[in-house]
């Protein structure tokens, strides 16, 4: 039962300001990722949470208890670190249990929820190994298991899944989420991967240059993305960025006339911002398709991205049914569902809403 | 491999051992000769009447204790410059791994000026041949009024171990990733807890390699011993065996059952660290 508050918090290394001023809530029994590019800050948001980090500035609670100024051992958080971070000399029964030998936990105690940790991940009979006789997977679990043997308060995860192979990383990630389900522990997870966002997040927080860009579900970042950064960063393949114009509450992208809904107050120049999957091919001279040149073909298995240069320079992607036929250079027009399109403002980056 | 390349390969390897170890063969063989058979000629390789009076007259030939004053043979003085040798490479290697230790530890852990410079300083230090600050600090001892003391030695084993045991402990720690400290903190460690429990087990083999080093280094030296030292009781092993010399006659039978003696603790302790030593490497904790 435990909410995680951030207000105003800084951090600098030198001159570099990693953070900025950032606020952000945590609900309690919720998974949320912090997702953004490598450098965004969102590790040393993590890092600052488990108190191994010190805030240049602002602070940090758990519930009503302020945490910023407690060792992290006092925060009753357990981390699972990117490179698992096992201790090498200790066995897996030892490696799990050490939170509570430190915490001075009976040695019966102590073996009972070792033990029971093991078996639900499945490790049981690896208790008297060291860290270098498993395989990735197994140093994974092991690490998962020393911090759920704790019953913290929070778990903190730094790219838990990044070191394993593909395969691994799509079964771990459903295991993640039942364990999460199963134990209702407040969890943040660092990635970079916005697919593990999507599939096990209650909350996805968006982070760019130190700054909360999109707090939300996943659905919500997804579907109404708040600024141009999250509209491009989200989704695969990226989201179209359009430069358009308004003029007598029409908008016109390179030269047509689109059926879009105007926002009141809109300015003459926005980014329209559409997806590839809501982008459908059409013939030059169709209302609402706006003609170009196919500038690109690539076939991504059961669908096909078209590549089309609609004016010098600007290019719409539409994805299609692998199907669907198209040659470089053929003479063709591109259609922008209507329902499905987002306006952003060029001069703030943030989206534009009716 | 062809079977006459195989037998040239272990003629020579046999050859290049065998004159590595003779010396010792021969100090053995030399030392467990009467006194009338280390001089024959034709010399014999083993002795032919088996004799372990010169071992027993370092080991139980009367102590200084006993019967101090002028007229003692050096041999009484053996056991006496055994334990010195004991007390100052043992105590050398304690301070010099102790400091090196901790000092490598917060070069690669904490953040202060000079923290990329003071291993290369310490190397190059170490690179200095000691002939030729032996005289300074034989002068600064004096100074200190310590000249002649086993605390001298000790003090001059360290400035001359200690550079080169900071330099490995410090490749050691940097090789030590510092997330599993930070999860060790996380679990609720103490600072001096993850020292203790997670950081030197870790280091382990690193710490063996320098205390090797370093007992070596201060139970063979000859010339710190000579300079520092002047009492017959005060000197170390190297120094006073130098005493089976008297001028006009050396004791061969002393000197080689000396050296043997010499020899044994440290091929002793060689035999028990090196299993450490490799048992404790190659730890995976990290992705491997």
């Amino acid at each position: 039962m435990t909410d995680v508050v951030v207000q105003g918090l800084s951090k600098s290394f030198g001159s570099n300001n990693v953070l900025k001023a950032l606020d952000l809530r945590v609900p309690s029994r919720q998974f949320v990722t912090l997702l953004g590019p490598s450098g965004c800050g969102k590790t040393t948001l993590l890092r600052l949470i488990a108190g191994l980090e010190k805030a240049t500035a602002g602070e940090i609670r758990f519930g009503e208890r302020r945490v910023d100024t407690l060792p992290p051992g006092e925060r009753n958080i357990a981390m699972v670190f990117q490179s698992y971070a096992l201790y090498p000399t200790m066995d897996v029964a030892r490696n799990i249990g050490y939170g509570l030998e430190v915490r001075r936990t009976p040695k019966a105690e102590r073996q009972a929820k070792i033990g029971a940790v093991a078996k639900v991940l499945e490790i049981a009979h690896l208790l008297l190994r060291k860290p270098k006789q498993l395989s990735g997977g197994q140093r994974q679990r092991v690490a998962l298991g020393r911090a759920m043997a704790r019953r913290p308060d929070i778990f903190l995860m730094d790219e838990p899944l990044s070191n394993l192979d593909a395969k691994l990383r799509a079964a771990m990630r459903g295991e993640l989420r039942r364990f999460h389900l199963d134990l209702g522990t407040t969890t943040v997870y660092v990635t970079h991967d916005q697919l593990e966002a999507m599939t096990m997040s209650d909350l996805v927080v968006v982070m760019n240059e130190g700054v909360v860009q999109q707090i939300g579900t996943p659905e919500e970042v997804y579907g109404r993305p708040a600024n141009l950064f999250v509209a491009g960063f989200i989704g695969t393949p990226p989201m179209n960025l359009i430069p358009a114009q308004v003029k007598d509450d029409v908008l016109t992208v390179a030269g047509t006339p689109l059926p879009v809904p105007l926002p009141p107050g809109a300015p003459s120049e926005v980014v329209l911002g559409v997806r590839p999957q809501d982008v459908s091919m059409a013939k030059p001279g169709d209302a609402g398709a706006i003609p170009g040149k196919v500038w690109m073909v690539e076939l991504i298995g059961s669908e096909r991205l078209i590549e089309v240069e609609i004016a010098p320079k600007i290019r719409v992607t539409a994805e299609v049914r692998a199907s669907h036929r198209a040659a470089i250079d053929d003479v063709v027009a591109v259609r922008p569902d209507p329902g499905h399109v987002h306006l952003f403002d060029p001069s703030t980056g943030r989206a534009l809403t009716a | 491999m062809r079977p006459w390349v195989a037998a040239i390969l272990y003629a020579v390897l046999g050859a290049i051992t065998f004159v590595v170890c003779f010396p010792l063969l021969w100090a053995i063989s030399t030392s467990l000769k009467p006194k009338d058979e280390i001089f024959r000629w034709p010399p014999t390789l083993w002795p032919e009447n088996i004799t372990f009076e010169s071992y027993h007259e370092l080991l139980f030939g009367g102590s200084v204790a006993s019967a101090p004053g002028a007229g003692v043979p050096p041999s009484a003085y053996f056991l006496t410059w055994f334990a010195n040798s004991i007390i100052v490479s043992v105590g050398s290697t304690i301070i010099s791994i102790t400091v090196a230790t901790l000092a490598a530890y917060s070069l690669t852990r904490f953040r202060f000026w000079g923290q990329r410079s003071v291993p290369y300083i310490a190397i190059l230090g170490y690179m200095v041949p000691s002939v030729i600050f032996v005289f300074p600090m034989f002068l600064t001892m004096v100074s200190l009024e310590l000249t002649d003391t086993l605390f001298s030695l000790i003090l001059g084993y360290v400035c001359i171990t200690l550079p080169f045991c900071l330099w490995l402990m410090w490749a050691f720690f940097r090789g030590v990733p510092i997330e599993i400290e930070e999860a060790a903190l996380v679990d609720g460690a103490s600072r001096l807890q993850v020292f203790r429990q997670i950081v030197l087990p870790v280091a382990l083999p690193g710490i063996i390699a320098a205390s090797i080093f370093s007992l070596i280094v201060s139970w063979n030296d000859y010339l710190f011993g000579r300079v520092f030292m002047n009492s017959m009781e005060n000197l170390p092993l190297t120094v006073g065996v130098m005493h089976f010399f008297d001028g006009t006659h050396v004791d061969w039978g002393l000197m080689m059952a000396s050296s043997v003696l010499m020899t044994l603790p440290m091929a002793i302790l060689f035999g028990f660290m090196q299993r450490h030593l490799v048992a404790g490497f190659g730890a995976g904790a990290v992705k491997g």
